[in-house]
């Protein structure tokens, strides 16, 4: 203060991404919707749409070279990044493909061959949720029931109060088999549930379905990465996949196919033949024929990307995730509905009722209403019939599931809120909808 | 045309005529600058591998991938199924076929192969077909289309006839009576043929085949279904699908269609099994038919099947369409083709019409080209040490057939030169030159592993 020496420099702390520099990764959505739907289609910063155009460029510029000397060291450093944000050992068991609805084919057509080579028998088992997405639905019956096997379905309870509601159901699906006397070759569930949302308590049910001798158990954590804790040892689950382009910032597509080694992972196969075919998994994975890689080769520049965020990805879904509760707390207090489920259980993503007023009767009212929100609102967001059971009392039959992630801002939220109790004052439902 | 001009990076107008309907097609200028995201000093004569995508193509697509990404949900529900018909219909139109539901898009051919065997592997695992029931297909097929058969066929049981074609081969004649030849062989033991599949232009040795005739052929002789595997067609040669006569028939878009990677047709024709092909990848779409299932397999970047509308506006600029390129390319890589073969004192792999835009060249029997190995070393050797991108091919001779010889010995080794709009004869004169320093300097392919 005095005249001596100055102290000796502190060193910079690292500088975390500041709000505007979030405001102008983003710059290239759409700046007048209200876009709260990012569990649908994911997002990417422009940082890395930049670095996805670089990688094209390579390969146009000089495709034969690329081919014999970038995509498969490229290929094995995301590969790479991967196995060390998902906690796996060896790099061999993590394969990249395009989205968890080519993940799924992959490991239900290893089923169906189960069935072709008789290593299955006619009747035996597959367990899954009954609000599983559609693709995995329609690949079980493509492949799994094709082949001859069966379908349980677990009801998801939904509103829900606790995780042990939807153990109860789990076990009594596993029960139904066991009394009908029919093996279980798969069990296969969500991480985070699409439609209704909500955390499903996956390491329970792992346990459960070990202790009941279920041969292989299949994750769907398409929203996953960049949303929940994923930790393939933790989980213990045979496969598990997730996309990278819904919470992870990766353009699209990419995902990944965690896949534990085992006497059977060898003769897993990509369903499009190449000549890797035969090498393993994660490498014919690599290659599929010509194609657009880059975004399966930005995977380490996306690392970078999320750790500029304070607690890189841990911290963004922290935040994210305080971020939905709370704007989904707003909306229901706003609208006098409830959350779909406790708080605990919801990742960034939230179920918040609709007004029983607006009508939400029918799965065609909720695309409807989807659109008459986005055209007339500017405002983007899914909706859920939720249809009443026998003997239930003035239940909500509509609910909006929001998502939270670093583009948003609290006015998408109050957009909405506005949106919907204008509805509601000017006495709308959907019945009164024109037909598409 | 250019390479009347020795390239002095002087614009030159396509033609000697001066007629004022000249200016309405594309410039040499023109041209270089949608290619110009090529690396420019190497001689890309490789375009039957990987293709090309001009610089105004991939300008439409980026403007739809930035469209996407802007707003994801308003896309895919109002923008890009109307995109993905639209783009079929041309190719509809551009193919022959005579309805657009038989018209899906897919990424490439590797996936079609996949689509067609997978629903073959499936009739034998669901017992439609008898095990030992086969499955035909060229020698030199593509090796993923080989890999393909193992993975679905062999392993569902199925049996493989491989029929072997001659090369260098004279004339259409050759191909024919080899083709009827195998048939013969592969039926004799009472064994049923569920599938040929037959390219129509093979990739290495590079051959345009008499499909046509093929097809003809296995009606015949009661082949059950065929698949023709046209990945270099499009854009290369003339497609009709309905004068082919297949039942299936896969052309990549991004080869020699300018396409950005990737995106293929699948044609099938209509049947009492159409509603029984599946796209392997299963979305909420199953069960719509191919075309609708294949236009979503979960999310993903569509741009590149989305831009064929801006693709046929390329083409139309230049002079007689994508019918004038095709024809120039083929007289160009015939000229090229016959000044290396002459410059070497080697041969042609094929006659002329047999060639579409790519052309097999014998390489000098003093390089001493004598497996698969050596063929992958020359071609490194080639890209790092001259800058000249080719594919080169081993040919394994026959016992007891006398090969072709040069002045030296027999050639083993060819290079498959490929033409498109942007080459120019440096590009040719660069590999020319490149192989004479290595034959004057007396290298052998084994001396270049050490390089």
């Amino acid at each position: 203060m005095n005249g001596t020496s100055a102290p000796a420099a502190v060193p910079p702390q690292p500088l975390h991404i500041t709000p505007a520099e979030v405001i102008s990764e983003f710059s290239h959505h759409h700046p007048s919707v209200a876009r709260i739907n990012n569990g649908g289609f994911g997002c990417c910063p422009s940082s890395l749409i930049s670095f996805q155009r670089q990688i094209q460029m390579q390969w146009l510029r000089q495709p034969d070279e690329f081919f014999f000397n970038q995509i498969q060291p490229g290929m094995l450093r995301s590969r790479n990044v991967i196995k060390d944000l998902i906690n796996t050992d060896h790099v061999d068991e993590v394969s990249i493909v395009d989205n968890a609805s080519t993940a799924v084919s992959i490991v239900l057509q290893h089923m169906a061959w189960g069935f072709a080579e008789g290593r299955f028998h006619p009747g035996d088992a597959t367990v899954m949720f009954h609000c599983a997405y559609g693709s995995v639905k329609k690949s079980v019956e493509a492949y799994f029931v094709r082949a001859g096997g069966s379908v349980i379905e677990v009801p998801l309870p939904f509103p829900l109060n606790s995780e042990d509601e939807i153990v109860q159901e789990f076990r009594q699906a596993l029960e139904k088999a066991k009394q009908s006397n029919r093996r279980v070759r798969l069990a296969i569930f969500d991480h985070v549930t699409c439609m209704p949302s909500v955390v499903i308590p996956v390491k329970e049910l792992v346990t459960i379905c070990r202790e009941a001798g279920v041969d292989h158990i299949f994750i769907d954590g398409a929203h996953g990465i960049g949303c929940v804790d994923v930790d393939m040892k933790q989980i213990g689950a045979d496969f598990y996949t997730s996309n990278l382009h819904k919470w992870m910032f990766c353009p699209p597509s990419a995902a990944f196919l965690y896949c534990r080694r085992s006497s059977e992972s060898s003769s897993l196969h990509h369903l499009v033949v190449t000549h890797e075919y035969g090498n393993g998994l994660a490498r014919e994975s690599t290659w599929i024929g010509t194609r657009d890689y880059s975004a399966q080769l930005v995977v380490p520049e996306v690392l970078e990307f999320v750790n500029r965020f304070e607690g890189g990805i841990d911290g963004i879904k922290r935040r994210n995730h305080d971020g939905v509760v709370e704007m989904g707390m707003m909306l229901a207090k706003a609208w006098g509905t409830h959350l779909g489920c406790p708080p605990h259980m919801c990742s960034s993503m939230v179920m918040v009722g609709l007004p029983a007023c607006l009508g939400v009767l029918s799965d065609e009212h909720t695309w409807k209403l989807r659109t008459y929100l986005r055209d007339k609102f500017g405002v983007e967001v899914s909706i859920y019939y939720r249809p009443p059971k026998d003997g239930e009392v003035g239940p909500l039959t509509g609910y909006t599931r929001i998502s939270y992630q670093v583009y948003n801002k609290v006015d998408d939220y109050y957009k909405f809120r506005d949106a919907i109790n204008q509805l509601v004052h000017d006495a709308f439902t959907c019945a009164s909808l024109p037909n598409s | 045309m250019q390479h009347e001009d020795p390239r002095n990076g002087e614009s030159v107008h396509r033609g000697s005529k001066k007629s004022k309907l000249s200016s309405k097609f594309i410039t040499e200028s023109d041209i270089r600058d949608e290619f110009s995201h090529h690396h420019p000093s190497v001689a890309r004569i490789n375009n039957g591998s990987f293709g090309s995508c001009p610089g105004s193509v991939l300008t439409a697509q980026r403007h739809l991938q930035m469209q996407f990404l802007r707003q994801p949900d308003a896309f895919y529900f109002n923008t890009l199924r109307d995109g993905i018909t639209a783009s079929r219909k041309i190719i509809k139109d551009l193919i022959n076929a005579d309805h657009v539901d038989e018209v899906s898009l897919v990424d490439n051919a590797t996936t079609a192969a996949a689509i067609v065997l997978q629903r073959i592997g499936r009739s034998f695992a669901e017992g439609k077909f008898q095990k030992n029931d086969t499955v035909l297909m060229l020698h030199c097929a593509f090796q993923a289309v080989k890999k393909s058969i193992q993975a679905y066929v062999t392993r569902a049981g199925g049996s493989v006839i491989e029929v072997r074609l001659p090369f260098p081969v004279n004339s259409e004649e050759e191909i024919i009576s080899e083709f009827k030849k195998s048939i013969e062989e592969g039926k004799s033991n009472g064994r049923k043929i569920r599938l040929a599949i037959i390219d129509h232009i093979t990739s290495m040795p590079s051959v345009v085949i008499p499909v046509k005739e093929l097809v003809r052929i296995c009606r015949e002789e009661g082949i059950e279904q065929v698949f023709v595997d046209a990945a270099h067609a499009i854009g290369s040669v003339k497609v009709d699908v309905k004068e082919v006569g297949a039942d299936f028939y896969v052309s990549n878009l991004h080869k020699w269609f300018f396409c950005p990677p990737s995106v293929a047709f699948l044609y099938c024709k209509k049947s009492a099994s159409s509603s029984d092909l599946h796209h392997p990848v299963v979305s909420h779409e199953y069960g719509n038919g191919l075309p609708i299932e294949s236009a979503w397999i979960g999310t993903r970047d569509y741009s590149s099947q989305l831009v064929v509308p801006a693709v046929l506006e390329f083409v139309n600029r230049f002079e007689g369409g994508i019918d004038g390129i095709m024809k120039r390319n083929h007289d160009e890589v015939v000229k090229m083709g016959k000044m290396l073969a002459e410059s070497w004192g080697t041969n042609l792999g094929s006659p002329p019409e047999m060639s579409p835009a790519m052309i097999m060249v014998g390489l000098p029997s003093r390089m001493c080209l004598n497996s698969e190995e050596d063929a992958v070393t020359l071609r490194s050797h080639l890209r790092d040490h001259y800058d000249v991108e080719v594919p080169i091919f081993h040919q394994v001779s026959k016992d007891g057939e006398e090969g072709v010889r040069d002045k030296d010995g027999f050639i083993t080794g060819y290079v498959r030169i490929s033409h498109q709009v942007y080459n120019t004869l440096e590009d040719y004169e660069k590999l020319r030159d490149a192989i004479n320093q290595l034959v004057e300097d007396g290298k052998t392919c084994k001396m270049l592993y050490k390089e």
